[in-house]
């Protein structure tokens, strides 16, 4: 009693107190108009909605309407032909005032490979918007914009995509390179059928009182259940909406194309007996192969994300457990980033495919790392978690009588929240071969997979931020102190540092003995200066106080040194030199994917 | 250059004859002499402009020089149509200078041509069948072959940086002996590990020290270290060999492998052809492996690969060019210097992180690299998703298939004589392969030439000389890796680089008993009076003094004499006809309808494979590479009461008569005339029907 009474006049203190800050407020704006201060946030130069779906044509259209927006920084380009003849684009991020984009590191983003998950091209339209609005506003995304460079392909598949949306399939995963699933020597002869053309394949019944061998569930009539043995129900189940167009007795068994686009890539790629979906060879299919074109002519990608939905997972390579984890110092980079990730994404795990999901031979990510030299993540975008978030309402589903729990969640979900915008009530029709007929019970395809419209926002930027973080975290070479003594005659010994002081390495160790990434090079040029040896130390001021042996750096050619690993993440390194001559010496240090620091000293 | 304008010369000359309808079978083709483009495109124009009904040339592809890749169609049309007769591919030059197999590609077409008229077994495989034939997948790189410099590639020309630094195709032979020839150089070295071969002093070998022996020479490519890196002609012109570039077994991260698989234009022409010709049932290529001289042995494996010695010796020294710079300590990441022990400066690399960096990189990608002290923090399977069982490729003959293979073997045998493999590799991701492995046909590959029998009692236990079991090649990959290892060992400076590799190993150093292929190789030059070693001249290098510039010439070892190119055609025709003399041939054996009263009938069929081969392989059952055969009753699907249903696949059919049963009970009407369908991917295809009674 004496608690709740406390309780109330504590609320209506508070309420009281928000009441005067409003007052307190008002009072403060000035007459005659709002300072920016106080006023509503300054308005978008471009406004694209976050709460609808966008199909290919209107994607393409909002990225073409930023280019124009801010041309400067925003490239549509078209990087290659769909099976369909449609339109690959890759849009480019740059500031041309930096440094051509090939100059500077670049983190490649792409999505929707399988046609069904639009949710990552909706996070490529989101990325370039909030990248341009914000560019000026906030420091963090000005820096980034500056300093590094985005190619986004905001769908790998846009005939899958259009199919997803146009189509009344239930599943659009695929590609449209024509497949005979039913090995019947015919190609997508028989595609779902929507005979009542409201869009979507759905179930059929026939309403049979007394005679069925199914009836309404109890827990929702909406579901439908088999009549246990010595009873009778009141409906037959006639199966899918679909008709049997190639009159072979199947009834829509070979849909548009039937093969995993994310299955295509040339690493890890094995035959379809062992990979399903895998096509007849890699980067057979017109998209893979032009992606992968794309990022051979940009070897300045140095992180990756593609984008798939869903589960809420964060995942790396490898996608197969025979290719072997990766080396220690690349899991320590990738595990610094996934753990950054796993808490801007609530719901999100940070996971290895093969281990955490299943085995994927020849997928875009194995690729990207193991064939490309890319730090490489793959968010399984929307996890069934976030319907009901709270840890009150994760503990009420446990409750069998409460409408939330998990069999009928969904359903609750449907109605309450989204006023039935997901479910196909069962209605009536006249079937041409079965008479009075309803179709229905079925799930509409915008949802379970991808979220509710209003949440999509959220799960844009969340999503934007880790893979922001991830390009802020591509690796950048710099130049520390650098400095020249003399040893004696024209002999000086000099000390350079050099810096990487992002996440990821200049090189990733898993591939620098196979010859993927041009070896990070070390040269020191001097018009009278040769080099009589190179060699590694701790650092400088420890190595003049407790001089240590060092080895010599055994290379044949010390005014080009070659490090095929690269710089790690987070890593300091001296380099000493000792030469002999006299003038200017420059030693630069040069990376593909790390960009390019140098320093001029004087001997003297 | 004069040569080529020469050579466009005569092509248009031919094309122009050719045009003109010149002769009713074609100009006598020449097959005296290897053929470069030009000369070859000019035969091939010739043979499909004077047969134009049975000869249709068409262009697969263009090459990085923007040359068309050849591809035949000869078969007689009427009669069921071209695309859908059971076809065999014979293709060639996969390997730029393997050129043999062009000619001999080439012959066999002409050979069908020629005999269509008057060979009975010529005309019914014609007429019944198609031949493809693609003489020279690699016209890029086959063209050196006329180059004024030659060399050993293999390769076509695009531009690759072999060693990884940065620079392409800087370090190229140099010709030395200005014989126009680049062959090897041998130095005298005291840290060399070869001595010169006591019993063959043209030969080298490698020193047995267990035996007292000093090793006194090195050996190296012929040229110079044009880019200071020491090592020497570590990254000539080209490129990727096209036979190292498909996807079974591809050796990722090897040379000649290229970037990824299928990276090559001439690779992607060739698939992109064999998707549009699912009805190819056998392929026959001429190349640098061999299943057909030695056949897989019983549990599925090749014979292992034999290469000349001393190419390989000087190969060694610049496997480790592409490794020049690899450091261990690199693993820093929050700590200076890089993590371990703060000055520990550059590590030298030491045995064990060597053999784990090949294990990683080196050799197959199976990797599980980064086991020590590997921390995740990615989480462990937790998803409630089944995990699928780990499953691979297979790798070793479908046992269900060795038996086809070696029958057609010893007939190979029978008709070409051949019984001693000449030079051969092993076949990572080689076209031959993919052919078997997951295309799912017969799919051969040889030399399609042979070295003389080795004789018994002259102690050569040579692998496969008696048409038996070639060794297992399972100790290939380790022993390439250990020579790679020990190469690596002097790869800082070069110099001193030296192993011994795969095709030495393979044989066994075992001194006596095992006799060396490059013995055997120059018996037989010696015996043929084949001009095929460049004698040892003395010869000034500039950074290394003097050296000794000889060893085989290229091409030598990999084509015989072109005055073989007839009698070896001949041979390798009869076996291509012999071949499609086992093509599978699905047909309706029996088909009949019994009324059984109230409108309902009993329909059975019988579908019999008349062919030798079955309709599908083992292993094309396996990898689900060949379609199943489709028997089809031509009803409504509703008019079917019991039975079989209306569509039926039927996976694979034995041949030599095996037959298949099928049984409906339809509802129809008397007089009805119902039709059966078979349809099969590369046994044809049947049509019946019968009127119900």
């Amino acid at each position: 009693m004496n608690n709740r009474r406390k309780n109330t006049m504590k609320r209506t203190l508070m309420f009281t107190k928000g009441l005067l800050a409003v007052f307190v407020m008002l009072a403060l704006i000035p007459q005659g108009g709002l300072t920016q201060k106080f006023a509503s946030d300054p308005p978008f130069k471009v406004k694209i909605d976050f709460n609808r779906w966008h199909d290919t044509a209107e994607m393409y259209a909002d990225m073409r309407r930023m280019e124009q927006a801010w041309p400067k920084f925003v490239k549509v380009n078209v990087i290659g032909k769909s099976f369909e003849g449609r339109d690959i684009i890759a849009v480019t991020i740059n500031n041309p005032d930096t440094g051509p984009d090939l100059s500077k590191a670049a983190m490649l983003i792409e999505a929707n490979v399988h046609g069904n998950e639009i949710q990552g091209g909706e996070i490529c339209l989101y990325t370039v918007w909030y990248l341009m609005e914000n560019y000026g506003r906030l420091d963090q995304v000005t820096r980034l914009v500056n300093e590094r460079v985005f190619y986004i392909i905001p769908t790998i598949n846009p005939d899958g995509r259009q199919y997803f949306f146009e189509s009344p399939s239930s599943s659009a995963r695929s590609g449209h390179v024509p497949v005979d699933d039913d090995s019947d020597y015919q190609f997508d002869e028989d595609k779902p059928d929507d005979l009542n053309g409201n869009g979507v394949v759905e179930q059929m019944r026939k309403y049979l009182p007394g005679k069925g061998n199914y009836r309404l569930s109890a827990t929702d009539p909406r579901v439908m259940e088999a009549v246990p043995f010595g009873e009778k129900g009141d409906y037959i189940m006639l199966g899918s909406e679909g008709i049997d167009n190639d009159h072979d007795g199947r009834v829509d068994e070979d849909d548009a194309g039937g093969y995993d686009g994310n299955r295509n890539y040339p690493f890890d790629w094995q035959p379809n007996y062992i990979q399903s979906g895998a096509m007849d060879y890699p980067t057979q299919l017109p998209e893979a192969k032009a992606e992968v074109d794309f990022i051979f002519a940009h070897p300045n990608i140095a992180g990756a994300q593609s984008y798939h939905n869903n589960g809420g997972m964060i995942l790396r390579g490898p996608g197969a457990e025979a290719v072997g984890d990766y080396p220690a110092s690349d899991i320590r980079a990738y595990d610094e980033l996934g753990r950054t990730g796993e808490r801007i994404l609530p719901f999100y795990r940070y996971i290895v495919i093969w281990s955490g999901l299943y085995t994927v031979h020849g997928g875009f990510i194995d690729w990207t790392n193991d064939g490309m030299g890319i730090l490489s993540f793959s968010n399984e975008l929307w996890s069934g978690e976030q319907y009901f978030t709270s840890p009150e309402l994760k503990e009420q589903q446990k409750d069998p009588n409460s409408p939330i729990v998990p069999q009928k969640s969904r359903y609750f979900f449907n109605d309450k929240v989204e006023f039935g915008a997901q479910f196909m009530e069962w209605k009536k029709f006249n079937h041409p071969q079965f008479g009075e007929v309803e179709i229905g019970g079925t799930w509409r395809k915008f949802t379970s997979r991808v979220p509710p419209r209003f949440m999509n926002e959220e799960l844009c930027h969340r999503n934007m931020a880790f893979t922001l973080v991830q390009a802020a975290e591509m690796p950048m070479i710099r130049m520390g102190d650098a400095t020249a003594e003399k040893i004696g005659g024209d002999v000086y010994r000099l000390f350079v540092d050099i810096a990487n002081s992002k996440v990821a390495p200049t090189i990733l160790e898993r591939v620098a003995p196979n010859g993927v990434i041009r070896p990070d090079l070390l040269t020191l040029d001097g018009k009278n200066v040769e080099v009589i040896s190179a060699s590694w130390i701790g650092d400088e001021e420890t190595y003049k106080m407790k001089p240590t042996i060092t080895q010599f750096i055994d290379q044949k050619n010390l005014k080009r040194i070659m490090l095929r690993n690269g710089l790690a993440g987070k890593t300091a390194r001296t380099i000493m030199y000792i030469v002999k001559g006299s003038g200017e010496v420059t030693v630069k240090y040069d990376s593909v994917k790390g960009g390019s620091a140098g320093k001029t000293l004087k001997l003297q | 250059m004069r040569r080529k304008i020469m050579a466009s010369a005569i092509t248009a000359v031919f094309a122009a004859l050719a045009f003109f309808g010149f002769g009713a079978t074609g100009m006598a083709q020449d097959f005296s002499k290897y053929h470069n483009y030009a000369e070859l495109s000019a035969m091939l124009q010739n043979l499909a402009g004077a047969n134009k009904t049975l000869v249709k040339l068409e262009s697969i592809g263009k090459t990085l020089g923007k040359w068309d890749i050849w591809a035949l169609q000869i078969a007689a049309p009427g009669g069921v149509p071209i695309a859908e007769r059971p076809g065999l591919l014979i293709a060639a030059n996969f390997e730029a200078d393997h050129l043999i197999g062009s000619e001999l590609a080439v012959f066999i077409a002409d050979y069908l041509v020629k005999n269509y008229a008057s060979n009975a077994n010529v005309k019914q495989r014609l007429d019944n069948y198609v031949i493809y034939i693609m003489p020279r997948v690699n016209p890029d790189g086959a063209e050196f072959m006329w180059a004024p410099l030659k060399w050993a590639r293999r390769t076509n020309t695009r531009p690759y940086d072999d060693d990884n630094d940065g620079r392409i195709d800087e370090d190229g032979p140099v010709d030395l002996n200005k014989d126009g020839l680049i062959t090897v150089m041998r130095v005298k070295d005291p840290n060399g590990d070869y001595i010169i071969d006591p019993e063959e002093p043209r030969l080298l070998r490698k020193a047995d020290p267990k035996k007292g022996e000093r090793g006194e020479f090195a050996i190296y490519r012929e040229g110079i270290d044009q880019d200071k890196d020491g090592f020497i002609g570590e990254d000539g012109p080209g490129g990727v060999n096209i036979n190292r570039n498909f996807m079974h077994e591809y050796p990722y991260f090897k040379p000649e492998a290229g970037r990824y698989m299928v990276s090559e234009s001439e690779t992607r022409a060739v698939l992109e052809w064999m998707m549009a010709h699912r009805n190819i049932e056998a392929i026959l290529t001429f190349g640098e492996s061999d299943n057909l001289i030695v056949p897989p042995n019983s549990s599925g494996r090749l014979s292992s690969a034999k290469q000349i010695d001393l190419v390989e010796f000087a190969n060694a020294t610049v496997t480790g060019a592409n490794r020049v710079g690899i450091f261990a300590a690199a693993g820093g990441f929050g700590g200076r210097g890089g993590g371990r022990g703060g000055g520990g400066g550059e590590m030298v690399i030491s045995e064990e992180m060597l053999s784990q960096l090949m294990a990683a990189g080196g050799g197959q990608f199976i990797m599980g690299g980064g086991g020590r002290g590997r921390q995740q923090a990615a989480a462990q399977p937790t998803s409630a998703r089944a995990q699928q069982p780990a499953r691979a490729a297979a790798t070793t003959v479908n046992a269900a298939d060795i038996d086809y293979l070696r029958l057609i073997s010893a007939k190979y045998i029978e008709l070409t004589g051949i019984r001693q493999q000449p030079l051969v590799v092993n076949p990572e991701g080689a076209f031959f392969q993919y052919g078997y492995y997951q295309f799912g046909v017969l799919s051969f590959s040889t030399p399609g030439w042979g070295l003389p029998e080795v004789q018994r009692g002259q102690g050569m236990g040579m692998p496969g000389m008696t048409g038996g079991q070639g060794a297992p090649p399972a100790a290939g990959g380790q022993t390439q890796g250990a020579a790679m290892m020990m190469a690596q060992r002097g790869a800082g400076g070069g110099q001193r680089a030296a192993g011994m590799t795969g095709a030495s190993a393979a044989a066994g150093t075992g001194g006596e008993q095992a006799q060396s292929y490059d013995r055997q190789l120059l018996q037989w030059m010696d015996k043929e009076k084949i001009d095929g070693f460049v004698a040892w001249t003395k010869v000034k290098h500039p950074d290394l003094g003097e050296v000794e510039v000889g060893g085989f010439k290229p091409y030598a070892a990999i084509n015989p004499p072109p005055a073989r190119i007839a009698e070896l055609g001949k041979s390798q025709a009869e076996f291509a006809l012999y071949l499609t003399s086992l093509f599978p041939k699905v047909g309706i054996a029996k088909f009949e309808a019994v009324s059984q009263g109230g409108g309902l009938f009993r329909v059975k069929a019988e579908i019999e494979n008349a062919g030798f081969l079955p309709t599908a392989l083992g292993q094309a059952v396996t990898a689900r590479a060949v379609k199943a055969t489709k028997v089809q009753l031509q009803v409504a699907p509703e008019s079917i009461i019991s039975g079989s249903p209306k569509t039926n696949s039927v996976q694979t059919l034995a041949g030599s008569g095996d037959r298949v049963k099928f049984d409906w009970l339809i509802k129809a009407k008397a007089g009805d005339t119902i039709e059966l369908l078979v349809v099969s991917q590369k046994a044809g295809s049947d049509k019946r029907s019968v009127v119900l009674k």
